[in-house]
């Protein structure tokens, strides 16, 4: 027999044992479920249109498979093949088998080889599958009815992947874990390999991505990221190449990451010979210890330490005495000492091993990290507070903890098998239940180590950041002990009881490996994708905490409660089952065959019905609870019985003006309810009568109707309201329609763990009067009950939609209107509407506040909470006392923009403006005229540093809706978004360099720049004047490219310029019953410019078609002549547009931190820049010619960031 | 007295491991012997409560172990043929704990009790050093000590003496005779002599089945002026073998010394009668199995 026939048949004899493996086929079954599903459609590149008929990504194409093929591998194959690999030798030699091997002529490495590629060969067998699966669901199952994302079949559009992706993950997956498991022998060190790769690719190498990331590191990254997902995203996906290219275009790796593959795929190689020298070495010297013992025996000045050993050899016996002697006798041991005697010997165990310290650390490092990193709104850093790290670390610790349990437990459960003491320990008096409970406890002690290791690991970075960073927020044990403890404590306890329970049922490591890690990864995929999962399934606990500050678990405490309780309920029943299964004896086959017919398991099942009790009445009420509470099917009815009882009559019915809200309020926030009476005026500003009125009620009942105060009962259409005034309402007439109700807002329990965007809780109130959440609402509302089935096509608007009236885009219509609000809550709270506050009075522990507008709104909003107060120049600031981190900042932001603003845009009208601070059950502000509502977590939880100012920019914004969304409300219709998102953005970007001059505005506009390119779909995208809104995309075009265009035709106006324009457009439009587009913005401003066919071109080019620059550099030099240098190149547009765009021959760094007083700009010295201007249009090049007085040491375009461009970061040449 | 009754033991495949065996077994030492793949150590590890049975039932001093295997544990010693221990502990600590977990107490300690064991043991030297460094010999008698240990009802120890060297062997004969003058000793072994010296009864065992149930010295009485031993040339082996009943031939520098069973007529030349051993009646039975002819060594046992 040849060397190679012995390594065949090793190789074969593994690849069958692996045939017949469980875990390989919970893998097999996996990636048949994801191939069928991924065949949905569902998973697809980013791009394409959104109209019927257009072009869709195909599932079939490289970049979509690529992007397929590289994540399964990385999330969930890894696991099964560097298990399965790691592992190999290991259960040999736990067979006792390797010996007899090498008594033949085997030898080590065909062993080795042979070995390695079994299980490859079986992984190998199963991804063919997983790729021919796919084929065939996508071209010949779904081919005909998903003809818009299946291309046609191209077998290299499968293979070129697997190639580029999946084949080096498969040998670095296979080697790497291979080699650890042949040299050190220890399971738990194999199973750290996938462990800690996926961890670091999924949350960091893949994916950390932020914009200030410098380009090198960015393609260093892209280098060490084994999944190759970075190299893809960051090359092809991130900025949006339309649907044709990934449609048809072939995949073109760069030499560098081709280079990256086969090293990874070398590593993995390079590893399986490591594994075959140091396997034959072992055969040969004996273990690794054994021969670091030698290596320390030869150390000269430890060698007393060997004198004082123990003699090696037996001495001749002595003893004479008998067993009888001894005066042995037996008691049962009991059930608490049993298990701390065995816990305690786990333990040790756990100490002795590497797992532990590799572990802990991998983990620690992951969690503080990823925190550390975290990225808020506008890529900014987040305020590192205990709450938000408590629950921001929840899911990491929940999720990596319980793989780690999993692990132990399984180690820990099959640990006397593999060292085969299983025979002796069995045969022990300990009872069964001692055993689990005591091994269990000694796990444990894993997750308390993490646990606590986290803890002091958050409290350093806090005192930290404290002590270094200026940060003055402390350390409060209480978030972490709350959260952690309600959330992980009763997980780890389920989670490991279930474990325990599978080992028991199945008594096979690896398939409770397969159960166990498919169990977290289909929850988790699940969960992630906005699944099902409610709380009665929920066993993760998986994002059940929406924290905050201002009152922790108003939200969903009794749900989350039950849910936990629930879990913990089922852990008797797993103990019991375990207890009952637990391999102490080996089940008789046919015993098994018995025990399953009908009446013993009938039997069994009653027996153990006890134990399920709890757990069947905890879930039947959750379940019962959440179905009949705010999100369950008879919440959803009500909307769905409205939209279809009155889409088809109301839709386009107009409403008269309201003139006057008059509305008092008793709130019990406690009890989540609120006593609502009020009456609005309605004013006919039409000239046309009204022979109906509907409104638009909440799910409240009863409701007392009035009409001009007399009791009334309006038709009730499914809550719409539709009063018939005995007279018409004539134009110019007025009515007033009163009511007065009480309910329990969110009434009963929640059903899936998520956020609210309004809501009553003793946290605080958050209630607008868009939607009929506490005021009903003039109208027919067609957004309501829309779902799969209730549902309209998007409104088809003419180029000329907005000549004549044009109705608003939110609010309620007509002109607008005064409000008196009169809040009761208890003392402590304080309540804000809109308005000026006009009383405050306190009587028997209930406080009334009345706000009055002293100026006309068109919408409203009531907001409350524990507050303090901050006041600046007519602004305030209510917040949570203990939130005053950023409130400087915030303050003096509010008190510019209402400055600064009044003086660009239009005076503004109120007397007080208010910010609110709500907690962070939903992340929004909203900006009510005179009351913007504020989530704790923007701006009061920013880590606003000099360069983001971020609590800076989000009040700037907000506040900026004062202006833009209410002195000019927009028009109904496309672009109409864009005069309030858009312009606010322009204005935060004025605001920006009015207080933090050029460089910040810089920052501020590289932002926008960078999430326009990364937010947009090109083939969805359209003119500004076309955005409504409804297409992929629409958004980043409505807020980034409309607050930078904005910017841009300020350069092509000229500052006053344009502001004189903007001035005019408001105090045309407020009041008016024409409500605003771009196009009317564009009519005024027109007046305004210098050069009114150069503004032309550029709304052409930015309002009404869509075009971005993308600039390249070429052939650039650098020549000295006399004293001074010439710097030639060429500017390249190889996007779209044609604009004016400076280039700049630089030296040295431009902005300098020394002297930089509150994160304004100062230039630095040395800094020096030489330009010129080039006008390149689409596809051109453009020469130029930069004369300098100095040695430039790079060149620049767009120095001063002014024009909008993609890949801004590449239009840089550096010597 | 453990009352083994009907007992069967299919494993799948199928394989009749136990064919519904019946033995009685009294106070004292019990040896099983038989043939690899006999089916003592299935039965020794249903006996021990580790094994479920098809069918039958064990009971040990009146207590069903078959339908609750706990009952059993607290009064018994098991030594497995096949073991191993936490290699990152000490033999001591290994012990202790074994000990703790058996409920074992004595009058100065489980410490003090675990290096007596192990003095009994002989292993005190070895006591501070970890499992993983001890030879299979080390690691035999560390179970042995943990067997002992408690002051067991019912020890069941399979194959005891594998891995020994005559001196422990010799130890450990002593150790189990002085157990078992007030206990039940039940020891498996294919090795004659472990059963020889120590056992007062015996059973063997062959393919599941009990062949015989008896005691050593029944088993050679019965043998009694029919075995011959001789040496014949390699040549004349063969027809040794095809005209006599040989309980043995065991090539010894070039020359066959053969032991034959002859119960009338005469020995061939050169043969002279000889003390009959218990390996030539366990050897015979192993032979008579296959021709159903087992009365001639023993009380053939119930199955």
């Amino acid at each position: 027999m040849n060397p190679f026939t012995r390594w065949w048949e090793v190789t074969r004899r593994e690849f069958l044992a692996g045939l017949r493996r469980p875990a390989n086929w919970v893998l097999l079954a996996i990636v048949g479920f994801m191939a069928w599903g991924l065949s949905e459609g569902s998973v697809t590149i980013g791009t394409g249109g959104s109209g019927v008929d257009a072009e869709q990504p195909h599932i079939t194409s490289v970049f979509n498979q690529s992007m397929i093929q590289c994540v399964i591998i990385m999330v969930i194959a890894a696991w099964f093949l560097a298990i399965s690999c790691g592992m190999v030798v290991i259960r040999d030699l736990e067979l006792r088998v390797v010996e007899v091997f090498h008594s033949t002529r085997l030898t080590p490495r065909e062993y080795v080889w042979g070995k390695f590629w079994g299980p490859v060969g079986v992984f190998a067998v199963i991804w063919m599958f997983f790729l021919a699966f796919s084929m065939f669901m996508a071209h010949v199952v779904r081919g005909a009815g998903a003809s818009d994302v299946v291309g046609d079949f191209a077998l290299g559009n499968y293979l070129v992947p697997t190639l580029l992706f999946g084949l080096p993950q498969i040998l670095l997956f296979a080697g790497v874990p291979f080699f650890l498991g042949t040299w050190t022998r220890r399971p738990i060190l194999v199973f750290a390999f996938p462990l800690a790769s996926i961890l670091v690719t999924m949350t960091f190498l893949s994916t950390w991505s932020p914009s200030w990331l410098s380009p090198d590191v960015n393609r260093l990254l892209m280098l060490f990221d084994p999944s190759g997902f970075r190299w893809l995203n960051e090359t092809f996906l991130t900025v949006d190449r339309g649907v044709e290219f990934y449609n048809t275009a072939s995949l073109q790796p760069d030499v560098g990451f081709v280079l990256s593959r086969v090293a990874f795929a070398l590593v993995g190689l390079a590893a399986v010979v490591a594994a075959a020298r140091s396997y034959a070495r072992r055969m040969l010297a004996g273990g690794m210890e054994l021969r670091f013992l030698r290596w320390l025996r030869r150390l000269r000045w430890l060698r007393w330490l060997w004198r004082r050993r123990t003699p090696v050899s037996a001495p001749a016996t002595t003893s004479k005495a008998t067993v009888a002697d001894l005066g042995m006798t037996t008691r049962p041991i009991g059930f608490w000492k049993a298990a701390r005697v065995i816990a305690r010997s786990e333990i040790r165990d756990l100490v002795v091993r590497p797992g532990m310290y590799l572990f802990v650390p991998l983990i620690l490092f992951q969690v503080l990290s990823t925190t550390v990193l975290a990225i808020g709104p506008f890529n900014s850093r987040i305020l590192l507070t205990s709450g938000a790290l408590a629950v921001n670390q929840l899911n990491t610790l929940n999720l990596l903890i319980c793989f780690l349990l999993l692990f132990y437990t399984v180690e820990s459960l099959h640990k006397e098998r593999s060292r085969r003491l299983h025979e002796i320990f069995s045969s022990t008096s300990v009872g069964t239940g001692a055993v689990l409970l005591g091994k269990t406890l000694g796990n444990s002690v894993v997750a308390g180590f993490i646990l606590l290791a986290a803890l002091i690991g958050d409290a350093v970075m806090i005192v930290w950041q404290q002590l270094f960073g200026g940060s003055p927020v402390g350390f409060d044990a209480f978030p972490f002990l709350a959260t952690w403890g309600l959330v992980l404590i009763p997980t780890f306890i389920f989670w490991t009881a279930l474990v325990t329970a599978l080992f028991a049922l199945f008594r096979n490591r690896y398939a409770v490996y397969g159960l166990g890690v498919g169990l977290i990864i289909y929850t988790v995929f699940d969960l992630q994708t906005g699944g099902s999962l409610t709380w009665v399934t929920n066993w993760l606990g998986w994002g059940v905490i929406n924290w905050s500050d201002m009152g922790p678990f108003t939200l969903h405490g009794t749900p989350l409660l039950l849910n936990r309780l629930l879990y913990l309920s089922l852990v008797p029943l797993l103990v019991a089952l375990s207890v009952k299964w637990f391999g102490r004896q080996d089940f008789d086959a046919m015993g098994i065959i018995h025990r399953i017919r009908p009446k013993p398991l009938l039997l069994g099942t009653l027996r153990l019905l006890p134990f399920a009790a709890p757990a069947i009445i905890l879930a039947s009420f959750l379940a019962m609870k959440g179905e009949s509470g705010y999100e369950g099917d008879a919440a959803d009815e009500w909307g769905e019985d409205y939209w279809r009882k009155n889409t088809a009559t109301w839709t386009d019915f107009r409403m008269p003006s309201v003139s006057h809200v008059d509305i008092d309020l008793d709130f019990e926030p406690a009890e989540r309810s609120v006593a609502v009476e009020g009456e609005y005026t309605f004013y006919n500003h039409r000239d046309y009568p009204y022979e109906k009125l509907p409104i638009t009620a909440g799910p409240w009942d009863p409701i007392e109707w009035t009409m001009d105060g007399e009791s009334y009962v309006p038709d009730d259409r499914a809550n719409l309201f539709v009063f018939t005034p005995d007279e018409p309402l004539e134009p110019g007439d007025t009515l007033t329609i009163g009511f007065s109700y009480d309910f329990v807002f969110m009434e009963g329990m929640s059903k899936y763990p998520s956020g609210a965007g309004e809501f009553i809780l003793e946290s605080g109130i958050v209630l607008t009067a868009f939607n009929p959440s506490f005021a009903p609402v003039p109208g027919y509302l067609p957004g309501i009950g829309v779902d799969g089935d209730n549902s309209s096509e998007p409104r088809d608007y003419e180029d000329d939609f907005f000549e004549g009236e044009t109705e608003p885009l939110f609010g309620w219509g007509g002109a607008p209107f005064t409000v008196r609000t009169r809040i009761t809550t208890p003392e402590e709270y304080m309540a804000n509407g809109v308005g000026q506050k006009v009383s405050d009075e306190v009587v028997d522990g209930r406080r009334t506040v009345e706000w009055e507008t002293d100026h006309p709104v068109s919408f409203f909003n009531v907001i409350a909470g524990k507050y303090a107060v901050s006041e600046g120049e007519g602004t305030a600031i209510y917040y949570h006392p203990e939130h005053d981190y950023n409130i400087e900042e915030m303050t003096a932001a509010l008190d510019a923009a209402r400055k600064y603003y009044s003086e660009w845009f239009y005076p503004f009208p109120w007397e007080l403006l208010k910010i609110s601070e709500f907690p962070a059950y939903a992340g929004y502000a909203q900006g009510f005229p005179t009351n913007i509502s504020f989530s704790e977590s923007i701006g009061f939880l920013a880590k606003s540093d000099p360069l983001s100012h971020v609590a800076f920019m989000v009040v700037a914004h907000e506040a900026a809706h004062q202006w833009w969304g209410n002195l000019l409300t927009p028009g109904e219709g496309p672009g109409g978004n864009i005069l309030s998102e858009g312009m606010s953005h322009y204005a935060t970007t004025l605001l920006h360099e009015q207080v933090y001059g050029d460089r910040y505005r810089m920052e501020f506009s590289k932002r926008l720049e960078e999430s326009y390119g990364d937010g947009r779909f090109v083939d969805s995208e359209r003119a500004m004047v076309k955005t409504d809104g409804t297409r992929s995309g629409d958004g980043t075009v409505t807020y980034d490219k409309g607050g930078w265009v904005m910017w841009m035709l300020q350069q092509e106006m000229g500052r006053d310029n344009i502001l004189a324009g903007l001035r005019a457009f408001i105090a045309k439009y407020n009041p008016d019953p024409d409500f605003p587009v771009i196009q009317d913005m564009l009519a005024v401003l027109r007046d305004f410019a210098p050069d009114t066919t150069a503004f032309d071109d550029f709304a052409a080019q930015w309002f009404h078609a869509v075009v971005v620059p993308e600039y390249e550099l070429s052939d650039v030099t650098k020549v000295q002549e006399g004293e001074g240098w010439v710097v030639r190149g060429t500017v390249v547009n190889a996007g779209t547009g044609r604009m004016r765009v400076e280039v700049g021959a630089v030296v040295g760094g431009r902005w300098s931190d020394e002297g930089d007083d509150r994160g304004r700009t100062v230039v630095a010295e040395g800094y020096r820049d030489a330009r010129a201007v080039v006008e390149v249009g689409a596809g051109e090049a453009a020469e130029f010619v930069i004369r300098a007085g100095f040695e430039p040491e790079r060149v620049v375009i767009d120095p001063d960031v002014l024009v909008l461009q993609l890949n801004r970061e590449a239009a840089v040449f550096e010597w | 007295m453990l009352a083994i009754k009907n007992l069967v033991k299919v494993y799948p495949g199928p394989v009749a491991a136990l064919q519904g065996v019946s033995l009685e077994v009294p106070q004292g030492m019990f040896g099983l012997l038989g043939p690899n793949g006999a089916g003592k150590t299935t039965l020794m590890r249903i006996v021990a409560g580790l094994l479920e049975p098809t069918s039958g039932t064990v009971h040990f001093n009146g207590e069903d172990i078959v339908a609750d295997p706990r009952r059993i544990r607290r009064q018994l010693g098991y030594l497995p043929q096949d073991f191993g221990f936490y290699p990152h502990l000490t033999g001591e600590s290994m012990l202790r704990f074994l000990l703790v977990l058996k409920g074992v107490e004595a009058p100065d300690g489980v410490k003090h009790l675990a290096s007596e064991l192990l003095d009994r043991v002989n292993l005190s030297y070895a006591a501070k050093r970890k499992v993983k460094g001890y030879s299979g010999g080390m690691r035999q008698r560390l179970g042995i000590a943990q067997a002992l240990a408690g002051d067991p009802k019912l020890l069941v120890v399979d194959e005891p003496t594998a891995g020994l060297d005559p001196e422990e062997r010799l130890r450990f004969y002593r150790l189990l005779a002085e157990l078992a003058e007030d206990r039940t000793v039940l020891l498996s072994t294919h090795i004659v002599d472990d059963i020889s010296v120590l056992c007062p009864r015996m059973a063997i065992m062959y393919d599941g089945r009990f062949v015989a149930d008896t005691t050593p010295a029944e088993a050679r009485g019965r043998l009694a002026g029919t075995i011959y031993q001789g040496v014949v040339e390699k040549d004349d082996l063969e027809r040794i073998d095809r005209d006599y009943r040989v309980t043995q031939a065991i090539l010894f520098e070039g020359r066959n010394e053969v032991r034959i069973h002859l119960e009338e007529g005469p020995p061939p030349d050169g043969f002279e009668a000889t003390e009959p051993t218990l390996e030539d009646a366990y050897l015979l039975l192993a032979q008579a199995n296959g021709s159903g002819n087992a009365s001639a060594v023993g009380e053939e046992a119930g199955s």
